[in-house]
C-alpha cells in the first residue's frame, strides 16, 4: 500500500476509536437533534395550516433538519480532540514522524464522516419510525448522507484551523455554539416565504440554508428540484476551502 | 560513514519578537556517544533540541545528522531520530500496545517486526503486564517509560531525551537510567537535556553547558572539572552559567502572578 494511503487508513482507525471512547460522548449529540426534533415537531405543528406553507405535515418539514443537527454536531469534536493531541503533546509526536500531513487532517476528516454515517443513521431510523419517508428512495437517502458527510467534514475544518491557530482547548470547545446561529438562520424551521425580510435575507447568504434545501427537496419533493444541485455545490465548494485552509494552519503551527 | 553522527554549525533560532533562543551554536556528537547538554531555564537546551529533530525551524544554521542535511531529506530524519520529549504526550484513550502498534505502522514497519518490538520493548520498559490498559491509567514513572518505549519502536539510530526524568521519584528514575545505558551499550547514541547534574555524571560520556542560547563550555566530566578547577559538575554549572536553580526558582516565582498569590 503506498505509504500515504496506509498513513491515511492507520491514522483514521485511530481516530475513528476516539468516536466511542468513552461511549457516552456519542450521547449529547444524538440526544439533542431528537429532543429539537420531538418538541418542535410537537409544539409548532399546526405551523403547517398557516398560509403559504408547502403542503406537508410541519413534522415531515422539519425532518430534514434533524437529520442535518445531528451530523452538523458531530462535525465539532475533531477540533476539540485535536486540541487535545495538542495540548498533551500528542500531536507534536505526530509531526515528527514520516508521515504525510496530508493525511493527519484526512484522518480526521475519515472520523467525522464515519461519526456523521452513524449518528445520521440512529436519528434516520427514529425519524422513520414516527412516519417520515424519503421521496426520493434508498438513492435520495444515499445522496442525503453524500451531501451531508461532505458538509460535515468542511464544518469541521473550522474546529481544527481553531484548534491548530490557537491550540486553545477552551476557544475550540466554544465554537460549538457557532453552530446556532448558523442552523437558526436558515429555512431549518420555516420557509424562506414566511420568514420576515432580513432573516430572508441573512438565511439567503448563510450556506447552511442550501444543505438544508438540499436534504429537504430529496426528502418531501424529488430530484428535479435545483436546491439538491445547489445543496452540493455549497458543500464542495466549502470543502475545498476549508480544507487548503486547514492545511495551511498546519504549515503554520512548525514555528 | 562519519564519526560524527550529529552535526551542527552555527545554529540560530529567533522567534518572532525579536527573541533570540539560540545564538550562533557549534557541536557535534560522536556515533554511538553518551551526550548530555545542561543549561539552566531559557539557555535554549530545548529549543536546540527541537530544531535538530525539526520540530521548531531554525533560523539559520546547518543540523547534519546521520549524513543526512535537515533542510534536504527531513522525512530520513524522522527515519533516524526517536524523541521522548518534556511533555509525555500518550493517546489517553488508547492501550499502550495500541499505540505502539499506531507508531510501528506509521514508521512503515512489516507487522512481524512491530509485534516482535513491542514485545521487547514492553519487557524492556517493564510494562507487559499493563500493556492492555488505557494508557490514562499510568503513573507518571509507567507514562515516562512508555513514552521511551514509544521513541524506540522505529529503531532509531539517534535517541533524543529532553529531561526524561523530571517528576519521578528515586526508584523510577534509576530505572530509567538502567534502560538508557543499556540502550547505549547496544550501540545507540543518546543526547540528553537534564537539570540533573547527578544524571549528567551518572550517563554522559560528554557533555556541553548552554547559556543565553550559546555553549559556554563542553567536554567530558573529568575534562570539565579540570579545565574549571573544580570538583564537582554542579560548580562547573555554577561557574558557567552564573545560575543556580534556587536562583531559577526565585525568578521563576517573580514572573508567576500565582505562584505570588501562594506565597
Amino acid at each position: 500500500m503506498n505509504t500515504f494511503f496506509s498513513d491515511w487508513y492507520y491514522l483514521s482507525i485511530r481516530n475513528i476509536k476516539q468516536i466511542w471512547r468513552p461511549v457516552l460522548a456519542l450521547v449529547p449529540s444524538i440526544f439533542m437533534p431528537i429532543f429539537f426534533f420531538a418538541v418542535n415537531a410537537a409544539s409548532l405543528s399546526a405551523f403547517s395550516k398557516v398560509p403559504g406553507f408547502p403542503n406537508v405535515s410541519y413534522k415531515d418539514f422539519i425532518a430534514p433538519t434533524a437529520i442535518f443537527t445531528a451530523i452538523f454536531f458531530s462535525a465539532g469534536n475533531a477540533g476539540i480532540e485535536l486540541v487535545q493531541d495538542i495540548a498533551n503533546g500528542y500531536f507534536k509526536k505526530l509531526t515528527i514522524m514520516p508521515i504525510n500531513r496530508l493525511a493527519i487532517i484526512l484522518s480526521k476528516l475519515t472520523e467525522v464522516a464515519v461519526q456523521s454515517v452513524m449518528q445520521g443513521l440512529i436519528v434516520l431510523v427514529l425519524l422513520f419510525a414516527v412516519g417520515v419517508r424519503i421521496h426520493t428512495g434508498f438513492l435520495g437517502t444515499l445522496a442525503i448522507f453524500a451531501m451531508l458527510i461532505i458538509f460535515a467534514m468542511a464544518w469541521s475544518c473550522i474546529g481544527l484551523i481553531a484548534a491548530l491557530r490557537t491550540q486553545n482547548a477552551r476557544l475550540v470547545q466554544s465554537m460549538f455554539i457557532l453552530a446556532f446561529p448558523f442552523l437558526y438562520l436558515t429555512t431549518s424551521q420555516t420557509p424562506k416565504s414566511l420568514l420576515p425580510h432580513t432573516f430572508a435575507t441573512i438565511a439567503t447568504y448563510n450556506p447552511v440554508t442550501y444543505i438544508i434545501e438540499g436534504v429537504r427537496s430529496l426528502v418531501l419533493f424529488g430530484w428535479g428540484n435545483p436546491a439538491i444541485w445547489q445543496g452540493f455545490v455549497v458543500a464542495s465548494v466549502l470543502f475545498v476551502v476549508l480544507v487548503a485552509l486547514t492545511l495551511g494552519s498546519f504549515k503554520k503551527t512548525l514555528r | 560513514m562519519s564519526d560524527n553522527i550529529i552535526e551542527v554549525k552555527n545554529l540560530y533560532k529567533e522567534y518572532d519578537g525579536g527573541v533570540k533562543a539560540v545564538n550562533g551554536v557549534t557541536f557535534h556528537v560522536k556515533r554511538g556517544e553518551f551526550f548530555g547538554f545542561l543549561g539552566p531555564n531559557g539557555a535554549g537546551k530545548s529549543t536546540t533540541m527541537n530544531m535538530l529533530v525539526n520540530l521548531v525551524r531554525k533560523t539559520k544554521g546547518s543540523i547534519v545528522i546521520d549524513g543526512i542535511d535537515i533542510d534536504k531529506s527531513p522525512a530520513e530524519i524522522y527515519k533516524r531520530v526517536g524523541f521522548a520529549m518534556q511533555e509525555v504526550g500518550l493517546d489517553e484513550t488508547a492501550s499502550a500496545r495500541e499505540m505502539l502498534q499506531l507508531h510501528g505502522r506509521l514508521y512503515h514497519m512489516d507487522p512481524k517486526e512491530i509485534d516482535e518490538q513491542i514485545a521487547r520493548l514492553l519487557k524492556l520498559v517493564e510494562l507487559e503486564k499493563v500493556a492492555d490498559r488505557y494508557t490514562s491509567t499510568y503513573s507518571g514513572g509507567m507514562r515516562r517509560r512508555f513514552d521511551l518505549a514509544l521513541a524506540l519502536i522505529h529503531k532509531p539510530t539517534v535517541l533524543f531525551l529532553d529531561e526524561p526524568t523530571t517528576g519521578l521519584d528515586p526508584h523510577a528514575r534509576q530505572l530509567i537510567w538502567a534502560h538508557l545505558r543499556e540502550l547505549n551499550k547496544q550501540g545507540m547514541t543518546i543526547f540528553l537535556t537534564t537539570h540533573f547534574m547527578e544524571e549528567a555524571e551518572e550517563l554522559c560520556e560528554r557533555l556541553a553547558i548552554m547559556d543565553g542560547g550559546k555553549i559556554v563550555t563542553e567536554g567530558s566530566v573529568s575534562e570539565l572539572l579540570s579545565k574549571h578547577k573544580t570538583k564537582n559538575l554542579e560548580e562547573v554549572f555554577l561557574k558557567t552559567t552564573g545560575s543556580n536553580l534556587a536562583n531559577e526558582e526565585v525568578n521563576l516565582k517573580a514572573s508567576d502572578p500565582y505562584a505570588r498569590s501562594r506565597g
